[in-house]
């Protein structure tokens, strides 16, 4: 059964009167429980593949059908939908919400997914001791070290288990011994929770995790 | 459920200050001049209200209580004639000079009738009495003269049009739209101070109805009796001549003005705070996006933040103008601020809060998903 399917992808962007065709018919399937590595060099489009993986960008052509949904960017609310249901993202930055404690950014996630008052908590709770984070629960992002960040941030993504978890670049920000940390993390959860894995990036170390390494050259992806 | 709105206003503490103080200053600035407003207009009509009278009989197409023409006071007894008046006096009041003991003259709104007693002006009397009034030159002053006249206590003797008045009584809080202090003495003693004027003239007749009379058939029977006068009830006098002074004269106008303008600092302090914010917070928004929440979502944090900053920029507005009352007081000046005021202010402090948040609204709906993923 794949999680992630995706066929013949094209997009372009227009800048004024030029058009740069970043995507040229890539495809892409992923089954459950498999971590997939996506390199390239930079400006290859890894990040505009993921955006569009995860129903936050629209192709210009091709279909994407993510946990048996079809993406169909035309219906942004029907794509919001499937991002809630079936999507989890990491991103480089973290991206937690400087003003929420570890513990509420992750509840915070629960309840745009619909679980609300000591549910949220107690499975707020939950997910960041899975991380290893329940000793910091009530801190800030800005009192938490990069690592400790990412573990909070893949906690948020695991809320109401996603089908299909896209990080871009998750260790980029992190340094070597703690990045090697955060991706056995991540792949153990990912195969022991039969979630699919696409992890965009340049870090070799990745490698050592991924079931699968694809590349992406010219808009397209080749294994 | 976490209150990331709220959360995220509270962080950035100096900005929350910077927001809510913008739209207190708008709240303060647009309660005083919109009390000052009401103020004026009340000093403008205050006799009208206190006289306690029903139907006010003016001269033909009087525009307003001070500019009065004066008609002959034998009408009185027409009026009188009419079935379901308890009461009816003829009532001056006519622009008088007092002589000031640097030679200078000093303008007064002479209020004169023939018994003050039956009716409910002046209501406030500090020192002295009214009683007695006819039987001599006898004259009381409002307190709020002094300002103008120089100090002055019950007893002293000030010149009236060129006559030795005894002042025998000191009202309280009677003063005209212009501010010009109000006096009080006897009808006839008026009449005979300007001959030219007013010699068997008056300038209002002042009516009260029997507890059982139909005002507006005793109104049209008045008005068929007085045919070259005009009869209006006590609440339709005193629109008349507060709309006179704002449509005739610059305040209806600056008034609005400044309210405008305030309400214009604080849309823009506001919408310009929470635009920023949200240009900051960009890519929290995107990320919120990105982990399952709609722009619905986003807008209504946006919202609540708005409303939040509303509410309490309202409060800390509110506050500094009931405390420049007493200031305005000393000034000579009246700042009303009435309940309706009040509300009206806070619904809009609400509203131009959220329109404000509209501008945000539209930067959230062409959010770039991809934003999040940058670095
Ligand atoms: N919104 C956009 N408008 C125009 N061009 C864009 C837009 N987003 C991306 N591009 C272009 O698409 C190309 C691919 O960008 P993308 O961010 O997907 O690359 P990437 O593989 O993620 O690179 P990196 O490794 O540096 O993150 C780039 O040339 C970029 O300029
Ligand atoms: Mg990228």
């Amino acid at each position: 059964m794949f999680t992630v399917v995706a066929e013949d992808v094209t997009k372009t962007f227009r800048e004024g009167r030029e058009t740069v065709a970043v995507l040229k018919g890539a495809s892409l399937h992923v089954e459950a429980g498999e971590v997939v590595a996506l390199e390239g060099p930079s400006g290859s489009g890894k990040t505009t593949f993921l955006s569009i993986l995860g129903c936050l960008l629209s192709a210009t052509s091709g279909h994407v059908v993510i946990a048996g949904e079809k993406v169909d960017q035309a219906r942004p609310s029907a794509c919001q939908a499937v991002r809630r249901r079936h999507i989890g993202f990491v991103f480089q930055q973290f991206n937690l919400f400087p003003a929420l404690t570890a513990a509420e950014n992750v509840e915070y996630a629960l309840n745009l997914k619909g679980v609300d008052g000591t549910a949220a908590k107690a499975q707020a709770r939950e997910l960041l001791e899975r991380v290893g984070m329940a000793d910091r629960m009530r801190f800030l992002p800005r009192d938490l070290s990069g690592g400790q960040k990412q573990r909070v941030a893949i906690a948020r993504a695991l809320v109401a288990s996603p089908s299909v978890i896209l990080a871009d670049e998750p260790t980029a920000n992190l340094d070597a011994s703690v990045a090697t940390q955060v991706l056995e993390l991540f792949g153990e959860l990912a195969r022991r929770e039969q979630r699919s894995l696409l992890i965009v990036t340049h870090d070799p170390r990745v490698r050592h995790v991924a079931d699968r390494v694809v590349g992406i050259a010219d808009g397209r992806i080749a294994a | 459920m976490v209150d990331l709105g709220l959360k995220t206003l509270l962080f950035d503490k100096v900005r929350f200050l910077i927001t809510v103080s913008g739209v207190a200053f708008a709240v303060t600035l647009v309660l005083v001049q919109g009390g000052l407003f009401v103020g004026l207009l009340d000093n403008s009509t205050i006799t009208i209200e206190k006289l306690g009278a029903d139907l006010w009989i003016t001269s033909k197409n009087s525009p307003n209580l001070d500019f009065v023409h004066q008609f002959p006071d034998s009408n009185l007894y027409r009026a009188r004639s009419v079935p379901g008046i308890s009461r009816a006096d003829n009532l001056i009041l006519s622009f008088m000079q007092v002589a000031l003991p640097t030679g200078a003259e000093e303008t007064t709104i002479v209020y004169a009738m023939q018994d003050f007693s039956r009716w409910g002006v002046p209501w406030e009397l500090e020192a002295g009495s009214l009683d007695g009034l006819e039987s001599g030159s006898f004259v009381a002053f409002d307190e709020s003269a002094s300002k103008r006249f120089g100090p002055f206590e019950v007893g002293d003797y000030r010149e009236v049009n060129g006559h030795r008045f005894r002042v025998v009584g000191k009202t309280r809080g009677a003063k005209s739209f212009t501010t010009t202090p109000l006096a009080f003495m006897d009808f006839h003693r008026a009449q005979e101070l300007q001959p030219d004027l007013l010699s068997g003239k008056t300038s209002y007749i002042v009516v009260k109805l029997a507890p059982d009379a139909d005002p507006a058939a005793v109104k049209a029977e008045l008005e068929r009796r007085l045919p070259y006068n005009d009869v209006y009830t006590a609440k339709a006098w005193a629109e008349r001549s507060r709309d006179y002074w704002v449509a005739n004269t610059g305040i209806g106008f600056n008034a609005f003005l400044t309210v405008f303008l305030g309400c214009l600092v604080g849309v823009v302090v506001v919408a310009q705070t929470l635009y920023t914010s949200t240009m900051e917070h960009l890519k929290e928004f995107g990320t919120v996006k990105a982990i399952g929440g709609s722009n619905l979502d986003i807008y209504r944090m946006l919202g609540q933040q708005a409303s939040i900053a509303a509410v309490v920029g309202f409060a800390l507005g509110y506050v500094p103008a009931e405390l420049l009352k007493p200031v305005i007081a000393g000034a000579g000046l009246k700042l009303i601020i009435r309940p309706e005021l009040t509300a009206v202010v806070f619904v809009g402090t609400v509203v131009l809060c959220l329109l404000s948040a509209i501008v945000s609204f539209r930067k959230v709906k062409n959010i770039d998903p991809a934003l999040v993923f940058r670095t």
